[in-house]
């Protein structure tokens, strides 16, 4: 279909036209609109109740196997970074692309480019979003950028209405209806997007320049089966306060080495909030994001891959503000830790259709990425207590927990495994060229403890809560 | 395109998989033909098996002295644990030796070589220790070590040369590893993480960000000597119980340490040559000149640390350190641009030249008698006076000796505490069986602790008997009461 058609057809389509839960209406199975199916809880159940009944009949050899389990996934998940990491350092790993490229392209025509930027309650952003996407170096005439705002959100609506628009943003209102969530404000705007390609921007977002036609390049550039281009973000306020330097560190960690080690590796990528682009097309095929799941870029990362698609790293960033006060941290990191979990339960439904969708390597990375990363922040706090007691007590029994192979591959997890991780922000920030940032990465099992507390939080919410969007604040490195 | 990823394959499976492999099981075939040189070492498997046993004696051993490297017991620790002794042995000294391969593999691949080049310098290393036979030189410590020194020096080589991030990363971890495989390479890997920073220098842009190369470099490094004095603390309740013995081998420590690290003076003009090739090139990153100048200068440090060991009369392990220096010197010769033919001609001669040099400084082994026997001997010693007895092999040469041993009343002891075993043997007759004080067994804790414990016991140690090498003391103590009542009905 021609660009024209396109717009005169997305041009009919409305707002109150879209189904923003097409996802969970035709494919509930995808879905998070049900957090656990009901062979799910019954093998819960049926888990807790023979570790428990364990427990009480072979206490110590129960204790030893789960132990041991522990140990093995450590050690699992230490070399695994180490794989990931490696690769991460190849050239391959990032879609790289100069600006002497760039201009060589020039004069050419541009496809049209879709922009979704989702806000809710940011009124003090809406004057430098709008400034920052007109900035962008792409023809004014080939972007299509929607402002999605929710009806209820008054002063948020004013502020941009108060705005003399560029040409090619509009408004688009999301009608008022359950579930509140960003992905279904991104579906309405999927729905009325005309581009061929199409990338969501936070309301703070500050891309760099260029992303746009690099992410057509990279497109340009890749086999066809890669649908999504994820751009590197990170921050644009990290001396704020120590919680911005770590957030920073630890960013810098995951897009800057571990994401890229994972596109190199070919794996399932779970995407970052912000700043990915797809080919509308094909997310239109897998019908955009699930509106129940607080992570729905990490779902769709995995949806992606299981229909037989790939996301590749993109050498550009977006600049985001960090979320400076703890709080409001905490509140952030439980809905990412919550969402982590509700995506590892809606893709586990069926485990040996996801092993035959994604392939037995891919199934491995998404276990381990979201299974893992989520299952370590739970057993830490346990791990760190039980090596606390040693050091300070040395109990007499403890012993017994640890055969002698298990205390060998625990010791090798205990100082080994969690200086990997310390070294791999040091390694992220070096990356960035964010040196002084480096010191305070030392400092990262501090913040381990932030996330094992969040991530317990998650569970809980998981539990009683599935659905609530606790949304981050932003606007408070003004403040700061 | 397609033709490109098939040579590329190829060339991968030749150099990573085939050469390797191949190489790797020769030389297994070698060192079991000749002298048993595939086994691990036997307190390497000593101390297996005790950590396998969980018995606070292997703990210590892992940790409690800076001369027996921890990296190589860990490292066959899984083996010992999965596979019977034998093909345990067997098993990581072909995996040690694969190691070694791919560390070659990768120091020759960072220049850009071709396949041929990487398969020649695997096959010259491998040749090196066929043609030399030095038994130390095959055994898994050496092959852990060479592999790892290997990967320091091209990495700090390739970082000099092409200012790659990876090259911090692989240096600083080798460098980490390395302080893991003994005091003997404590020096040199001190020194690769130390350049680092200093490489960096020529260049502003890089210069800038001192302080980052250092952390980067230096932090593994820093943090695994951390953890040794930390676990030393914990097992041995002295954070430097590992490092003692220096003040005992050494009149001097602190003269030794600096002498320990003068031979990286000889970096120096290395070094000049790297910033003069700086201040040349438009980029940062000196191409391949001070790479080479690197790589020579590192084999030459190497040599000099086993000078200096010798010459304080710790020359125990220099073939380690010896093996290191000639694989670094063989892969800067790979790395250099040269016709094929020419490379294989240098390399050959190289080895022919260094296993003349080597061949030379090998020692026949001094006969000693079979450690089964001596267990034999002491415990019917012992038994002969008490049914009661319970006999202390002392240190590193007693987990040795106690290889073999099925028996009860022999137990290894690596930290000699006699207050300590009288209370927690109260009753029974305890004996201290200590090795002789020559060679790497003067490095035993024992020694430190009590110098003349071997020649004239120590208090409340009482000369019994020599068992070989051995001398066996008696524990002097009051009888308990059970022991008088029983000593009196005998009567």
């Amino acid at each position: 279909m021609s660009d024209v058609t396109e717009q005169q057809g997305a041009s009919q389509r409305t707002a109150a036209s879209a189904d923003p839960l097409e996802l969970s209406r035709r494919r509930p199975d995808w879905s998070a609109s049900q957090p656990l199916t009901r062979t799910q809880k019954i093998v819960m159940v049926s888990l807790a109740a023979a570790l428990a009944a364990a427990f009480v009949v072979w206490p110590l050899k129960t204790a030893q196997g789960l132990i041991a389990v522990c140990t093995l996934f450590y050690v699992v998940m230490t070399l695994y970074k180490f794989v990931v990491i490696r690769a991460s350092l190849s050239p391959s790993a990032i879609l790289k692309f100069s600006a002497s490229e760039i201009a060589a392209q020039e004069p050419r025509a541009w496809p049209l480019f879709s922009l979704l930027v989702p806000m809710y309650k940011e009124p003090e952003t809406v004057k430098q979003m709008v400034a920052s996407l007109a900035a962008m170096d792409y023809p004014a005439d080939k972007k299509d950028v929607q402002i999605l705002l929710e009806a209820d959100d008054s002063v948020t609506l004013a502020a941009a209405r108060a705005l003399t628009m560029p040409p090619g943003f509009r408004v688009t209102e999301i009608p008022e209806s359950f579930p509140r969530t960003k992905p279904k404000a991104c579906n309405i705007g999927l729905h009325l997007a005309t581009g061929e390609y199409l990338v969501i921007y936070d309301a703070e977002d500050l891309p760099e320049k260029d992303q746009l036609k690099k992410a057509v390049m990279a497109f340009e550039a890749s086999p066809a089966n890669v649908a999504c281009v994820q751009s590197r973000l990170n921050y644009y306020n990290p001396r704020q306060n120590v919680l911005t330097r770590w957030f920073t560190a630890e960013y810098s960690a995951w897009f800057d080495l571990q994401l890229p080690g994972l596109a190199a590796l070919g794996a399932v990528i779970p995407l970052g909030g912000t700043s990915n682009h797809f080919k509308t097309r094909i997310l239109q095929e897998l019908m955009g994001w699930d509106a129940y799941n607080v992570t729905e870029d990490c779902d769709l990362g995995v949806r992606l891959g299981r229909a037989g698609y790939t996301t590749r790293m993109l050498e550009t960033t977006t600049w985001e503000e960090a979320c400076s006060v703890f709080q409001f941290w905490i509140k952030q990191r439980t809905r990412w830790q919550k969402g982590y979990i509700q995506t590892w339960f809606v893709h586990m439904r069926q485990p040996l259709k996801l092993v035959k969708e994604l392939g037995f390597v891919n199934f491995l990375h998404y276990q381990l990425l979201i299974g893992g990363v989520t299952f370590s922040v739970l057993v830490n706090p346990v791990f760190w207590a039980m090596a606390l007691v040693w050091f300070v007590f040395r109990p007499e029994g403890a012993a017994q927990m640890f055969p002698g192979p298990v205390f060998a591959a625990g010791a090798v997890c205990l100082f080994l495994g969690n200086f990997v991780f310390i070294y791999i922000n040091l390694l992220g920030c070096c990356k960035r060229k964010n040196d002084s940032l480096m010191w305070w990465a030392l400092l990262t099992p501090v913040y381990w403890m932030m996330m094992s507390y969040s991530g317990w939080r998650a569970v809980i919410q998981f539990f009683r809560d599935p659905f609530v969007w606790e949304k981050t604040q932003h606007g408070l490195v003004k403040k700061g | 395109m397609d033709q490109d990823r098939k040579a590329y394959r190829l060339v991968r499976l030749l150099t990573g998989g085939v050469t390797p492999v191949v190489l790797a099981a020769a030389l297994l075939v070698f060192a079991r033909l000749h002298d048993g040189a595939w086994e691990p070492g036997a307190q390497t498997a000593g101390i297996c098996r005790e950590l396998i046993a969980g018995t606070t004696e292997g703990r210590q051993a892992l940790f409690g002295s800076c001369w027996v490297a921890p990296l190589p017991v860990l490292f066959y620790l899984p083996f010992a644990w999965l596979l019977p002794e034998p093909c345990a042995g067997w098993s990581a000294f072909f995996v040690a030796w694969l190691f070694v391969f791919w560390a070659v593999r990768e120091a020759v691949k960072a220049a850009g070589h071709s396949g041929w080049r990487i398969v020649l310098a695997q096959s010259a290393i491998a040749g090196m220790m066929a043609v030399s036979r030095q038994p130390q030189a095959l055994q898994i410590a050496t092959a852990l070590t060479a592999g790892l020194m290997l990967l320091a020096a091209a990495a700090v080589a390739d970082w000099a040369a092409y200012r790659r991030l990876r090259d911090v990363v692989t240096a600083g971890a080798s460098g980490a590893f390395l302080m893991l495989c003994g005091f003997p390479v404590f020096g040199p890997a001190g020194l690769a993480v130390m350049l680092l920073p200093f490489a960096a220098c020529g260049d502003r842009e890089t210069r800038v960000r001192f302080q980052a190369w250092l952390l980067l470099g230096g932090l593994p490094l820093v943090y695994t000597v951390g953890v040794w004095l930390l676990l030393n603390r914990l097992i041995l309740g002295d954070a430097f119980f590992f490092l003692r013995s220096l003040g005992y081998l050494v009149p001097n420590p602190s003269l030794f340490l600096a002498s320990v690290f003068a031979p990286g003076l000889l970096l120096a003009p290395a070094l000049i040559v790297t910033w003069m090739c700086d201040a040349r090139a438009d980029k940062p990153g000196s191409g391949p000149v001070a790479a080479t100048a690197l790589l020579v200068s590192f084999a030459c440090v190497l040599s000099a640390c086993a000078k200096v060991l010798g010459f304080f009369g710790l020359g125990w392990n220099t073939v380690t350190l010896n093996v290191c220096a000639l694989a670094v010197l063989m892969i800067a010769l790979a790395r250099l641009r040269q016709p094929l033919y020419r490379l294989a001609l240098s390399l050959g001669l190289f080895v022919w030249l260094s296993a003349s040099w080597f061949g030379g400084q090998v020692q026949p082994p001094a006969a000693t008698a079979a450690p089964g026997k001596i267990c034999g001997e002491v415990e019917a010693y012992v038994n002969a006076r008490t049914p009661y007895g319970r006999v202390f092999v002392l240190g590193y040469a007693g987990m040795d000796l106690l290889r073999g041993y099925a028996g009860e009343r022999l137990m290894p002891n690596m930290d000699l505490h006699v207050g300590s075993l009288r209370r927690a043997y109260k009753g029974q007759n305890l004996y201290v069986l200590v090795p002789r004080p020559a060679g790497t067994v003067r490095a035993e804790s024992v020694f430190w602790k009590h110098p003349d414990i071997y020649a004239g016991g120590a208090e409340r140690l009482l000369y019994a008997e020599e068992f070989g090498e051995w001398h066996l003391f008696e524990v002097v103590s009051a009888p308990t009461q059970e022991q008088l009542d029983e000593w009196k009905k005998a009567k």
